[in-house]
């Protein structure tokens, strides 16, 4: 990375501005005169007082709003009272209005005021100065804001004569930023008692537990396009997403900060050697287990939702409740991804997706990157090398297979291209500080940027994505929105300049500067409103029949609920294979499930074995997509040596065993809105080993996944949790089980990556693994039942169409299945939903049995059958050979013994 | 033949494997199952053996009969997955309806096309044997010009010994003969070091009087900082570097070694701010481009021809300028020892040619050694191929192949032609070998390997280039054909006329 492009905090205004701001006592109280509760909501006034003076005038008055919200969460919004322009409010992070809870005050007396909850939970307002403390179930104080007096809002004042030019304007290299309306920034201090660790605020390439950040820079949110990124960075990249949560053997709690300027965080945690002693003997009773952190941003107003837990799986859940968890995605999505920068034309398409037949691997779609474009103006194909689109779709759909193409939001400005005609015409672009259309530098060439907060922008941007308005493409050509953080090659940190404007809808009496938005207001939200744009003209073009998949780079508060996201431009080095596994647990965590890194890295070359650790690590993570760069050797897997694409082949095809298991998952997260991949903490949240675990971690409930990013290694060091419940974790591959107690050698080969199934789980597979995950649609299924010590197992599975919204109308699988020694059941979740699958059980196989059954029944409709059984392995593995089971309709399994 | 009773996808010639009346065996022996266990849509052998008609084993074969075609085996994640693989369709016996029967249709087209494919091998086949023949009588003739330049070597060396012999002699008559005046020139020039010597510490101790501002015959630290001229970096100030530069650790300076350590440094500097020297940067510049496009040019001539004629010539040319920069300076001779040196010079000259002659044998002798271990196919077919060129264009570029040579690449836009590899080997595999050539150690591309080249050959009438394309970031392919592949034996000739059954 060339750090000299990206600003350093001190290099930024108000961070260095704010971060050096540590008061004693906070200015702001609240006026208890003022205070209503009025359905969920109080609201007051706050006011900043001169505390220099003797007079205590009053310096600035303020609107508070504390709102309780379901699920133990509260919102706290701190906005100014009459601000001179309205204070920009993120727009699209939420998934609509938040549900609201009870609200009922319960006490008001000494300048203290006692809410409640309808669930119980307490918040104790202290009015001067002002604090709010939020309470557990237990009473115990689980989350405070203010503590630490760094609460800042700082109001918009018109400018004053002879007014010092460096608060109104700012300059990094050669760029300036004219700040019209001078400072804005908000900040707010968040502790944490009982907490051990925070994690979340991703993108960063740091741990998944973060660090306390008082010795270097705040771990910085800014969407930013960063050349070869650098690894254990609290540098930028290309998302933000503000949620930051904590977690202790106490409980867990979580602060989402609503804010989509440049965003700073510094966090100090008091169990870290490097925090100054001072500071923690300021703790009350000398104890140490408290982290603090702190959100500073450089515009809007202070929104802070408070979420109480108490568990991991609680907060993850109340976070992805607020800004939405993603849909279930099209099937061949969760399948392998083949991507090159750049397939150069169709027949080289063709003998990619030719290959993979060849060499007996499956893949489910071939990527195309800019240049299949006319010269990079998007929805526009390069007639020489790409003159029958539509032929080369259905080569590929006859398959079962897609296409995804790149649409990148920069407009090459160029006389004659109907999109930036249509966007001049129109006054469509972005503008600049003098409202002229801003124009800056990406892969066309001269650019222009579409400015998708005005809703004629991104109608007329849907619907360049009609088939009839991109000719060629069809309900299995997908999307790639690249480059959306905006990546502006001249503008300052390589994106948009801070000044530039965006619609905002015209109100009376507001002109000026009133009449727009800056991009410093809206930044870390701009692609969201791109891909939003996309994901409403995928569903147009198909008249709301087909599920659309977009991946995306920025990435924000929300961004789950439209896209999948990847991490970037990294390279073909162990470092960047490892990291894969902290950024996207983060990434998970903080509501984007849908999350892989480039498989093989984007820069260099990755040789045998690290492709191989990639192929085996990508093919356990969400997003399974191998990528590379331009300049860089193909790296197909058939080009290398026939025994490194025979493990290739081998991962990928582990991949589509597990495919309705994935698929499951993300239906389940549709529903339950967990992560899909989780810290092992989630489900062991009192062993404190697993706090800083971030090179291992759980699919759903039931796998662990510990995926080798070393080179060379014979063995690995893997933590099974789960000692305390006699948790029992069984190799995939020999069904060896392994009781939990920590930590475990496990020895490897390049063929194996540790991967154990929890005792006490069902998992479906599929091992009939065809040319696409499409073809094997009607495949049978292999039952995979892992007893705990009371011999008893759960799972579930999900079947659908796989690419439609029918199952919103109920035309849907949801099966528990549960097995107990003396029956097995398959039983349908909602009864009024069904689907008309082709699919059967073919093999059931039970590990860990210690007394067989002798006899197995198959319970189905008014059938009964016997059922052919056989045992394996040490003699506690059953097999249950072809039980013939149609998982249209329910069934049960009877054993006697 | 199809009527033999055999489980679905099992091939004739494994028919027998597969009787209804006994156990199955798995092929690697590892299990025995009932008979109704084959087919039975689960897969109970690790080979897969068991399922060779459904798709219930991953490592499982179905083998499809495409009467009135070519039979095939295919994966058995293919059967049954809605795709059809067999021109028969069998492979999608559930079903049946949405595959139709295309075997004969497909069967016809390949039959005209095995048979299209005999005619042109034919017809190609006597242009392969002229080219046999051309071939066959190249490397003879080759062979005789090898033999004849070998006499031809012998007698040159011959020659060339006895102009040294001659040559020695006169030259050491010619040395005694300048002895007299090499001596006086040496003092000449002893004289003449001596006195820019004095010059030089003369000038030396004017300006260490001008810093020594103490007058004690040393120089300090504090005294050169005042002075300017030793801010070599023009920061405005004299630090510790530019300290440690012209003192070289000293602390401080006396005379002597002022003039032998710090004056040659100083003196540039001063030069330079008296405007006698100016800084190199300006001039350097353009001869330096110069120089780095000359070197590239050579890398280029090097790679294309790297044979050792080229270094040959090169130390001739050095040969000639030292003659010439001897004889600069022998105008005063008398009479005789003129006659010695013009002796002594002419008998030089010849020795050189004599060197020569041997030097041009010898390289011929290499080309031709060099050609006839080349292999130009299994009957010579391709040697009068060697060195001929064929271009081929596209939208942007021109591409041109010169047989056993190299492969260039030029833009329409112009710029320098690209080298895309030269000749490295015959890299069809085992099967066919002279089935493909492979050009290699073309330019390299920025950031990442050499560029190269393979040309597949294949059966024509004519020799020419039918395709060029980059698969591959700078891997190139050429489609080339010419009548020396029309070899009807040739196995992939075998394969393609003899596949229908």
């Amino acid at each position: 990375v060339d750090r000299n492009n990206f600003k350093t905090c001190d290099q930024s205004g108000f961070c260095k501005r704010l971060r050096a701001l540590k008061p004693e006592k906070s200015q702001y109280s609240l006026n208890v005169d003022t205070v209503i509760v009025h359905g969920n909501v109080l609201s007051a006034e706050v006011v900043t007082v001169d505390t220099e003076s003797e007079k205590k005038t009053v310096l600035w008055h303020y609107a508070l709003k504390l709102s309780a919200l379901a699920d133990g969460t509260f919102r706290v919004e701190l906005d100014e009272a009459d601000p001179l322009y309205p204070r920009y409010r993120t727009q699209l992070a939420l998934d609509g209005e938040p549900k609201p809870d009870g609200l009922k005050l319960v006490s008001n007396e000494q300048g203290k005021l006692t809410l409640i909850n309808s669930q119980g939970h307490k918040v104790i307002i202290t009015s001067e100065p002002l604090k709010f403390e939020f309470l557990d179930l237990a009473g115990d104080v689980a989350v405070v804001l203010n503590e630490n007096s760094q609460l800042l809002v700082e109001p918009l004042r018109v400018r004053r004569e002879k007014e010092d030019e460096t608060a109104w304007s700012e300059n990094f290299k050669s760029h300036h930023d004219s700040k019209p309306r001078g400072n804005e920034a908000v900040s707010l201090d968040i502790s944490f008692p009982d907490a051990d660790h925070v994690y979340g605020i991703p993108e960063h390439t740091d741990k998944f537990s973060l660090r306390t950040t008082s010795s270097g820079e705040p771990y910085r949110l800014y969407n930013l396009d960063v050349f070869e990124y650098e690894l254990d960075s609290r540098m930028a990249i290309y998302g933000a997403v503000p949620v930051l949560y904590s977690h202790g053997a106490k409980r867990s709690a979580a602060v989402f900060w609503h804010n989509s300027a440049e965003t700073w965080v510094d966090v100090v945690n008091y169990a870290d050697g490097t925090v100054v002693s001072s500071l923690v003997n300021l703790v009350t009773g000398g104890h140490k287990r408290r982290v603090d952190a702190r959100f500073m941003s450089e515009s809007g107003i202070i929104d802070a939702f408070v979420m109480l837990g108490p568990s991991p799986s609680d907060v993850f859940r109340q976070y992805a409740t607020l800004t939405g968890p993603a849909p279930i995605p099209p099937k061949f999505s969760l399948a392998y991804h083949q991507s090159r920068w750049n397939y150069v034309d169709e027949a080289d398409v063709r003998g990619v997706d030719d290959n993979f037949d060849a060499h007996d691997i499956p893949a489910d779609v071939v990527w195309l990157d800019i240049e299949y474009t006319d010269r990079k103006k998007y929805f526009t194909w390069d007639a020489e090398k790409f003159p029958h689109p539509a032929e080369m779709v259905a080569n590929l759909t006859a398959k079962g297979r897609k296409l995804v193409v790149i649409i990148d939001p920069h407009i090459k400005r160029e006389a004659g291209y109907f999109l930036h005609e249509d966007a001049t015409d129109n006054g469509y672009y972005v503008k600049d500080k003098d409202g002229k259309d801003y124009e800056g530098w990406c892969w066309p060439g001269s650019s222009s940027y579409l400015d998708f907060f005005n809703p004629v922008v991104s109608k007329y941007y849907a619907e360049r994505y009609r088939f009839e308005n991109f000719p060629g493409t069809s309900k299995d050509v997908h999307i790639w929105n690249d480059m959306n953080e905006p990546s502006v090659f001249n503008g300052p940190e390589i994106t948009m300049p801070k000044d530039c404007r965006h619609y905002k809808p015209p109100q009376d009496g507001q002109d000026g500067l009133a009449s727009f938005w800056e991009h410093r207001h809206v930044h870390n939200e701009y692609g969201l409103w791109n891909i939003r744009a996309t994901h409403d003209g995928m569903r147009l073009r198909s008249d709301h029949k087909y599920r659309p998949f977009i991946l995306t780079r920025s990435t924000f508060a929300g961004t789950q609920r439209y896209a999948a996201v990847w991490t970037g431009d990294n390279a073909a080095e162990w470092g960047f294979l490892a990291v894969s596994v902290p950024m996207c647990l983060s990434l998970a965590a903080s509501g984007v499930s849908f999350c892989g890194s480039d498989v093989g890295g984007f820069f260099k070359y990755p040789e045998a074995e690290l492709m191989t650790r990639w192929y085996q690590a990508g093919a356990f993570q969400a997003f399974f997509r191998a990528h590379s760069h331009i300049e860089t050797k193909r790296r197909e897997p058939w080009l290398y040596d026939p025994a490194t694409a025979a493990l290739l082949r081998d991962a990928n095809r582990r991949r589509y065993a597990l495919i309705d298991y994935w698929y499951t998952l993300f239906y389940e997260h549709s529903i339950d809105k967990l992560p899909v991949m989780r810290p092992l903490f989630q489900h062991y949240p009192k062993e404190e080993e697993t706090f800083t675990i971030d090179d291992q971690y759980l699919l759903g409930d039931k796998l662990l996944v510990r995926p080798v990013v070393e080179p060379g290694v014979s063995s690995v060091k893997v933590y099974l949790p789960g000692a305390a419940s006699h948790t029992l974790w069984y190799d995939v591959d020999t069904y060896q089980a392994h009781a939990a107690a920590g930590w475990l050698n496990q020895p490897v080969t390049i063929s194996k990556i540790p991967v154990y199934q929890r005792g006490g789980s069902i998992v479906p597979r599929k091992e009939r693994v065809r040319r696409s995950s499409a073809l094997m649609a009607d495949d049978p299924y292999t039952l995979i039942v892992a007893l705990d010590h009371n011999k008893t197992a759960h799972g579930s599975l999900y079947i659908d169409d796989g690419e439609t919204y029918e199952y919103r109308n109920n035309k849907y699988i949801y099966a528990k299945i549960a097995f107990e020694p003396n029956v097995m059941t398959y039983t349908f979740v909602n009864d009024q939903a069904s689907y008309p699958t082709r699919s059967w059980v073919e093999r059931i196989v039970i590990a860990g049995i210690k007394t067989p059954p002798k006899t197995a029944k198959l319970n189905q409709g008014d059938k009964q059958v016997p059922l052919q059984m056989t045992l394996h392995k040490g003699n506690d593995v059953l097999v249950i050979r072809k039980p013939g089971a149609i998982m249209a309709l329910s069934w049960s399994i009877a054993f006697s013994y | 033949q199809s009527d033999v009773p055999r489980p679905r996808g099992v091939s004739l010639s494994k028919a027998s494997l597969y009787s209804p009346t006994k156990d199955f065996t798995c092929f690697d022996g590892t299990i025995t199952i009932p008979f109704s266990y084959v087919n039975d849509d689960y897969c109970d052998c690790f080979d897969g053996s068991d399922e060779p008609g459904t798709s219930a084993c991953l490592n499982g074969v179905f083998h499809c009969t495409n009467a009135g075609h070519r039979p095939q085996n295919i994966p058995s994640s293919r059967v049954n997955d809605g795709v059809c693989d067999c021109c028969d369709g069998t492979d999608e016996y559930a079903n049946p309806e949405i595959c139709s029967n295309t075997c004969e249709e497909l069967g016809k087209e390949a039959r005209a096309e095995a048979l299209r494919l005999a005619e042109l091998y034919k017809a190609g086949g006597h242009l392969r044997l002229e080219l046999i023949e051309k071939g066959n009588k190249k490397r003879n003739e080759m062979a005789e010009q090898l033999s004849q330049l070998e006499n031809d070597k012998t007698e040159a060396e011959k020659i060339k010994a006895e102009k040294e012999t001659l040559k020695n002699d006169l030259e050491a008559k010619e040395n005694d003969a300048l002895k007299v005046y090499r001596e006086a020139e040496e003092l000449e020039k002893q004289k003449k070091l001596e006195e820019e010597r004095e010059k030089t510490v003369k000038e030396a101790m004017e300006h260490f009087e001008r810093f020594d501002s103490n007058s004690d015959g040393e120089l300090t630290v504090d005294e050169i900082k005042v002075a300017n001229v030793f801010d070599k970096n023009k920061d405005g100030e004299v630090d510790e570097e530019e300290v440690q530069f012209f003192f070289e650790g000293h602390e401080k300076m006396d005379k002597e070694n002022f003039v032998t350590t710090t004056w040659p440094l100083l003196k540039p500097l001063l030069m330079m701010e008296q405007g006698m020297f100016k800084p190199a940067d300006d001039e350097e510049k353009d001869p330096d481009v110069d120089g780095e496009a000359e070197e590239h040019q050579a890398d280029l001539d090097s790679e294309y021809e790297g044979n050792e004629e080229d270094a040959g010539d090169l130390e001739l040319q050095e040969d000639n300028e030292e003659q010439e920069s001897d004889s600069e300076h022998s105008s005063t001779y008398d009479e005789e020892t003129q006659k010695l040196v013009d002796e002594a010079t002419e008998a030089r000259r010849q020795y050189t040619d004599a060197e020569r002659t041997v030097r041009e044998i010898e390289s011929n002798i290499r080309n031709i050694k060099q050609n006839l271990e080349k292999d130009y196919g299994l009957q010579q077919e391709y040697a009068t191929l060697d060195g001929q060129c064929f271009e081929y264009e596209d939208k942007e570029y021109v591409y041109k192949l010169c047989m056993f040579q190299k492969v260039t690449q030029k833009s329409k836009n112009g710029g320098a032609e690209i080298g895309l590899g030269n000749w490295g080997e015959w890299a069809g595999g085992d099967l066919n070998k002279y089935s493909a050539m492979r050009y290699t150690n073309g330019v390299a591309c920025w950031n990442g390997p050499s560029r190269m080249t393979t040309v597949n050959i294949n059966c024509g009438l004519e020799t020419n280039i039918l395709s060029v394309t980059e698969p591959f970031r700078c891997e190139y392919k050429i489609e080339l054909s010419t009548p020396a592949a029309c070899d009807e034996s040739s196995p992939t000739q075998q394969h393609s006329s003899h596949d229908e059954l």
